[in-house]
């Protein structure tokens, strides 16, 4: 029965696509603590774009707005002018997360390196899943509230390191000028 | 010159779009009033929507509770007030238009003495002024009640519209932001969303404020026992949408009507201490309540608005010129900001 029907062919085709985003959003750590029927939920509201090899998703400088999950596709994210290279993002890999709570300018500039599918979930989806189904904008919101209470740990332990660095090297310059 | 050429094709170009644009708009006005008044509907009765919603109900379901709810209220108004306000317009007119306006103008001119000795009313012209002034208010009243062909949009096709775009909204937002070009994506995302953040309050309490004036209007001029309140009270509260201008608006009907029926001085005095209290009730308490401030227009550009809406779209116009000249402003003002914010145009 493997080539019965037209429909059969196009039914198996949906079912992959629709299996291919769920798995992709179950991964992501946000929508980590919702059930099947609230990452449907998340899907209907989702943006689905897509971008040429070498478009530009967003500026650095840009006001941010919301999240990508790359669906398809590799992404550069990159600073400055010089274009410095930070990361390259993969299928299932997302990024600009911070802008769904605040509406600072983009840090830096992603760039789609090849022809690529793209999920955007934005800062007015939030809010208008807040608005419509709390229990599930919250879930989201505790998740991120999370990831950010990682970094920020991550990011005090880092200046910690460096603090206690930069007093070796006072101390060690200190040392050597009264020698 | 080759750049002055081509400068030039492009304003004939656009001068040529915005002269189709405005000729589209003034014959097609009646059906854009019609669509204006079911997405201001709509868009006032989205958080109702969101409501249902939010308490687990799909939103076809909600929409379809908040219409049966709004048939119901309807239902009830409509048993309890419009054969009385139907009653009372077709008083007003045939009273008037068979009467002679020379008793009217007569009773002002009474009552101006009264008051103001030093001022000789029969200066003013008063009996052709008010003939003309009432004739055209009641005729407009009594063409919308009165044209089928109106009545019939209003009753059918605006519950219509506004029900598919209750219903439908999000889904066209989505639709459209589907066909919205990878460069302008993220600011036109940007710009709904803030429109929708500004406009949204600031419309709703529009006509909020206009319900509650209105309600208080009929209240207060039933207690006056002034003839004809629910007409002059409802035209109160829809006059309350006009600043400035409005409540004078409301305020006058019921003074003349009083004087026509010979009412005392002291009846105008209590119509006009009503007024000046709902005004300050509705300063004090309502206004500060449901009135956002992030659409504060000039008041030039208000009595610009009332003009062209009367120009353009008659009474409905005037009514309906300061909400849409809320959302011109709000609707420019964030499409420049995100143009500049997005560096669209570097």
């Amino acid at each position: 029965m493997e080539d019965d029907t037209m429909w059969g062919n196009i039914f198996r085709r949906q079912v992959k696509s629709e299996t291919s985003i769920y798995t992709v959003l179950s991964k992501i750590p946000i929508f980590k603590d919702l059930t099947n029927r609230e990452i449907k939920a998340i899907e209907r509201i989702l943006h689905r774009r897509t971008y040429a090899t070498g478009e530009i998703i967003f500026h650095e400088g840009d006001p941010g707005v919301g999240m990508y999950i790359i669906e398809e596709g590799h992404v550069n994210i990159t600073l400055g002018k010089q274009e410095k290279l930070l990361a390259v993002l993969s299928n299932g890999e997302f990024f600009g997360e911070i802008a769904l709570l605040s509406e600072t300018p983009r840090t830096a500039t992603a760039v789609s390196v090849n022809q690529s599918k793209m999920l955007g979930f934005f800062q007015s989806d939030l809010f208008g899943l807040l608005e419509t189904d709390p229990k599930m904008g919250n879930k989201i919101m505790h998740r991120l509230a999370q990831m950010i209470a990682d970094r920020l740990r991550f990011s005090n332990l880092e200046n910690q390191q460096l603090k206690i660095k930069i007093g070796e090297l006072e101390e060690k310059l200190s040392r050597k000028k009264v020698s | 010159m080759d750049l002055s050429v081509g400068k030039f094709l492009r304003l004939v170009v656009i001068l040529f779009i915005v002269v189709v644009i405005g000729y589209l708009i003034y014959s097609l006005s009646e059906i854009i009033t019609v669509m204006i008044i079911s997405a201001l509907i709509a868009y006032i009765l989205d958080p109702m929507a969101s409501f249902f919603e939010r308490k687990g109900l799909s939103r076809t379901s909600a929409t379809t509770i908040i219409f049966l709810l709004i048939i119901a209220t309807i239902g009830l108004i409509g048993w309890l007030i419009i054969p009385s306000l139907i009653r009372e317009l077709f008083t007003i007119h045939g009273s008037i238009s068979l009467s002679d306006t020379e008793q009217l103008a007569a009773s002002i001119e009474k009552f101006i003495l009264e008051l103001f000795p030093f001022i000789n009313p029969s200066a003013f012209d008063l009996k052709v002024k008010i003939a003309g002034l009432i004739e055209a208010v009641t005729n407009e009243s009594l063409s919308i009640l009165g044209n089928v062909v109106t009545l019939i949009s209003t009753f059918a096709i605006i519950p219509f519209i506004v029900f598919f775009l209750l219903r439908d909204g999000r889904g066209m937002k989505k639709l459209f932001i589907v066909y919205v070009p990878n460069r302008y994506f993220e600011m036109t995302l940007n710009f709904l969303h803030k429109v929708d953040q500004q406009l949204g309050g600031y419309l709703r309490g529009q006509f909020i404020e206009a319900g509650v004036v209105g309600v208080l209007s009929v209240i207060a001029l039933g207690i006056l026992e002034v003839k004809y309140f629910t007409v002059i009270g409802l035209f109160a509260g829809l006059a309350n949408l006009i600043p400035y201008v409005g409540p004078v608006a409301g305020a006058v009907p019921a003074i003349i009507i009083s004087i026509v029926e010979g009412g005392q001085t002291a009846t105008v005095i209590y119509i006009v201490i009503a007024f000046a209290l709902i005004q300050f009730i509705d300063n004090m308490f309502i206004q500060p309540m449901v009135l956002s401030r992030s659409v504060d227009l000039h008041p030039l550009i208000i009595v610009l608005a009332v003009l062209i809406g009367a120009q353009f779209f008659g009474l409905l116009g005037m009514l309906l010129a300061v909400p849409v000249a809320g959302i011109i402003k709000v609707t420019s003002r964030e499409l420049y900001d995100g143009v500049r914010k997005f560096h669209l145009l570097s």
